[in-house]
């Protein structure tokens, strides 16, 4: 009798075995326990939390919030500014000022939100 | 993402997975309510700092790992027999059955369910952890280093470490079985 593999893809019994075995382990830790949960248990817990109110579960956008309104009002102050047809230095200056604080707020906004994503 | 949601109502959604991940890490189904408590007290303590980038469950899941790790210490403490997985008086997996197998089957795999459930238990509880958070409950590399706060790298060692243990514990009953088949089969 030739001493030939079994298994078409070559593999020795032993491999053979090792897998069926993996297999098995992989399939018992994949078998979800379905322990019983209270029926009252949420409501039970909320009796006995502590005094102090949590915070809300909803993230705050306050400081975008506020990034976007600066956007807006820099960027309506620069056309009012531009509208402006005495142009001197003092305007010149602002005009700077208020274009450096919108590509700033701008650079920022668009930096922040690529990392939050 | 989480407007209007009262804490009573994140209990409800995520008490299941709390309790299914407990008795998974603990073995035990002595003090899971107590537990299970304990990790929903301890999130919602930690809500003023919760910033909203992480997911409400992965937190959890990090509380959970935490609050086991808890109970074992106290349990080597204490060195009180606990009931165990496989214990007569648990045993979930009764209630898994196979309806396509026969009945030797079942318990066949039933055997090796609690053998599994037992040599998980004598793991260490980072490898535990990491193998029930990634068979059991289905978290990626990323989520699980997230939750467990170490590199991804460390959670790929500990899960192949912890595989590589049950099986090695686990072959010598696997051979057992098959020579035993083999002898009932001549």
């Amino acid at each position: 009798m030739h001493d030939e593999p079994l298994n078409p893809n070559n593999l020795s019994p032993a491999a053979i075995e090792q897998e069926q075995l993996d297999a098995r382990i992989v399939r018992a830790l994949e078998t979800t326990p379905k322990p019983m949960v209270p029926p009252d248990f949420a409501a039970r817990l909320g009796s006995r939390l502590p005094a102090q109110r949590p915070e809300s579960l909803t993230p705050t956008h306050y400081g975008r919030n506020a990034t976007l309104l600066g956007i807006v009002a820099a960027f309506v102050a620069l056309l009012a500014v531009a509208l402006h047809t005495t142009a001197g230095v003092a305007v010149g200056f602002v005009e700077s000022l208020l274009l450096a604080e919108f590509i700033a707020l701008t650079v920022w906004l668009t930096v922040r939100r690529q990392s939050l994503r | 993402m989480y407007a209007d949601l009262t804490f009573e109502q994140v209990v409800r959604d995520h008490q299941e997975m709390v309790f299914r991940t407990l008795l998974r890490l603990t073995g035990s189904r002595e003090h899971l309510d107590d537990l299970a408590q304990d990790v929903f007290l301890r999130l919602y303590r930690a809500l003023p700092s919760f910033r909203g980038d992480a997911l409400i469950t992965t937190y959890l899941y990090r509380i959970a790992v935490n609050v086991a790790q808890d109970e074992w210490k106290r349990r080597r403490k204490d060195r009180d027999t606990h009931t165990s997985l496989s214990d007569e008086t648990s045993g979930w997996e009764d209630r898994l059955p196979h309806p396509d197998r026969n009945a030797e089957q079942q318990l066949e795999e039933r055997e090796f369910q609690e053998a599994v459930e037992g040599q998980l238990q004598r793991l260490s509880h980072i490898e535990r952890s990491i193998i029930v958070l990634y068979h059991q409950e289905e978290r990626t590399y990323e989520q699980i280093a997230y939750a467990l706060g170490m590199p991804i790298g460390t959670v790929r060692t500990h899960l192949h470490r912890g595989r590589k243990k049950l099986r090695e514990a686990l072959q010598p009953r696997q051979t057992h079985e098959r020579n035993a088949t083999c002898t009932m089969n001549r």
